[in-house]
């Protein structure tokens, strides 16, 4: 059981960012494209939000370098 | 040879008077803290009603915009201001304040906290641990959690020290990996965190523009409005030490709309000051003040106008 906390505790530090992209950006880029009536396949915003997350996880950070 | 409880708090009471310079005697520490005491009685019952009001507030937005009754603008702009008035009933509960050192009443305070929590997604338990070590080493850079925001060199730089997120935490783990029970705090708030950021997820998928305006916009701003008014103006290009570490400031916004945060000093002074009754205490203990060289003492009015203190 302290085995697979630790597991699920480390992927959660190292990709928290990613799955953030993916998910809650991934999710709001396809809501405002719906909003605006916008054609595209809805899998091209999620990997704009996918994108977003790697990038931060990358960087370190979502905006600027403190 | 005294018992070891009494050297304790003789310990405590040498730690709490370090770096404090000698004053005449009718503002000694005794005198100081029988005044500041009579202030930390009274049950702080108006930041029961915002803490509780704001979240309950909130937690209304979700189905009155979802059902379309007000628009997902209003009810973003209402969820921006109930976020900023998230955190204080937080804090005072974080200082035991409600309960006043009664174990019957503690249920108030973990209640109150958690409650109006919710709306800036912070765990009541990760604030309480590392808030009490910004108050044992506030403006320490290496040990206050809040020395990233309080050393900023503009608001700007505030804005941008709030967005480190979980890397703050990480280092703030570090540097207290040795101390226990912040530890235990600390796991705790984390799992609490995590479980405030999975239910985000799930809202994200189903109301996607809610989850955005009605809870992650408005505890950002939140979050940066805490930021500057808690952490950044009180302690910016202050020192270390009791009576040097937070300043009597003044600013152009109406004190209400700040949290009257000009007066954070003397919650650092006395924490067990209930928030509504600082105004009347720094009247009390302006003299003090002022002979103990706290910065801006000075400047503060016999009479702090807009006294918030209601009576029951």
């Amino acid at each position: 059981m302290e085995k697979l906390n630790a597991i699920i505790s480390n992927h959660i530090s190292n990709w928290n960012m990613v799955w953030f992209g993916l998910i809650f950006w991934g999710s709001v880029f396809n809501a405002i494209a719906i909003n605006y009536e916008l054609t595209l396949n809805p899998m091209l915003w999620y990997a704009c939000g996918l994108l977003l997350g790697s990038l931060a996880k990358i960087r370190g950070t979502w905006l600027w370098k403190v | 040879m005294w018992p070891a409880s009494w050297q304790s708090r003789e310990n405590k009471r040498n730690l709490a008077l370090e770096g404090v310079g000698q004053v005449a005697e009718e503002f000694s520490f005794d005198k100081e803290k029988e005044i500041a005491r009579s202030f930390s009685k009274r049950f702080q019952w108006e930041m029961m009603l915002i803490g509780v009001g704001q979240a309950t507030i909130w937690l209304c937005l979700w189905p009155l915009v979802i059902y379309g009754y007000i628009s997902l603008f209003v009810g973003s702009l209402i969820a921006i201001v109930c976020a900023c008035f998230a955190y204080l009933p937080s804090h005072e509960a974080q200082h035991g304040n409600f309960s006043r050192g009664n174990p019957k009443r503690r249920w108030i305070d973990s209640f109150v906290s958690h409650y109006t929590l919710i709306t800036l997604m912070f765990p009541h338990d990760l604030m309480r641990c590392t808030h009490m070590k910004h108050h044992a080493y506030t403006n320490n850079p290496e040990k206050d959690p809040d020395y990233d925001t309080a050393s900023s060199k503009s608001i700007w730089g505030v804005i941008v020290a709030t967005q480190a997120g979980i890397t703050k935490y990480q280092s703030i783990a570090e540097t207290y990996k040795d101390d226990k029970t912040f530890m235990k705090s600390f796991h705790k708030g984390l799992n609490v965190a995590l479980v405030y950021r999975a239910i985000l997820l799930i809202l994200v998928v189903m109301f996607p523009l809610e989850a955005l305006l009605l809870w992650w916009l408005p505890s950002k701003v939140g979050v940066i409005y805490l930021s500057a008014f808690f952490s950044w103006y009180p302690h910016y290009q202050m020192d270390t030490g009791r009576y040097k570490d937070t300043k009597f400031w003044s600013h152009w916004m109406p004190r209400y709309l700040n949290h009257s945060m000009q007066l954070h000093f003397v919650h650092h002074l006395h924490p067990g000051i209930g928030h509504y009754d600082e105004p009347k205490a720094i009247e009390a203990l302006k003299p003090f003040l002022i002979a103990r060289k706290v910065p801006g003492a000075e400047n503060i009015p016999d009479r702090v106008t807009h006294n918030p203190l209601i009576r029951l």
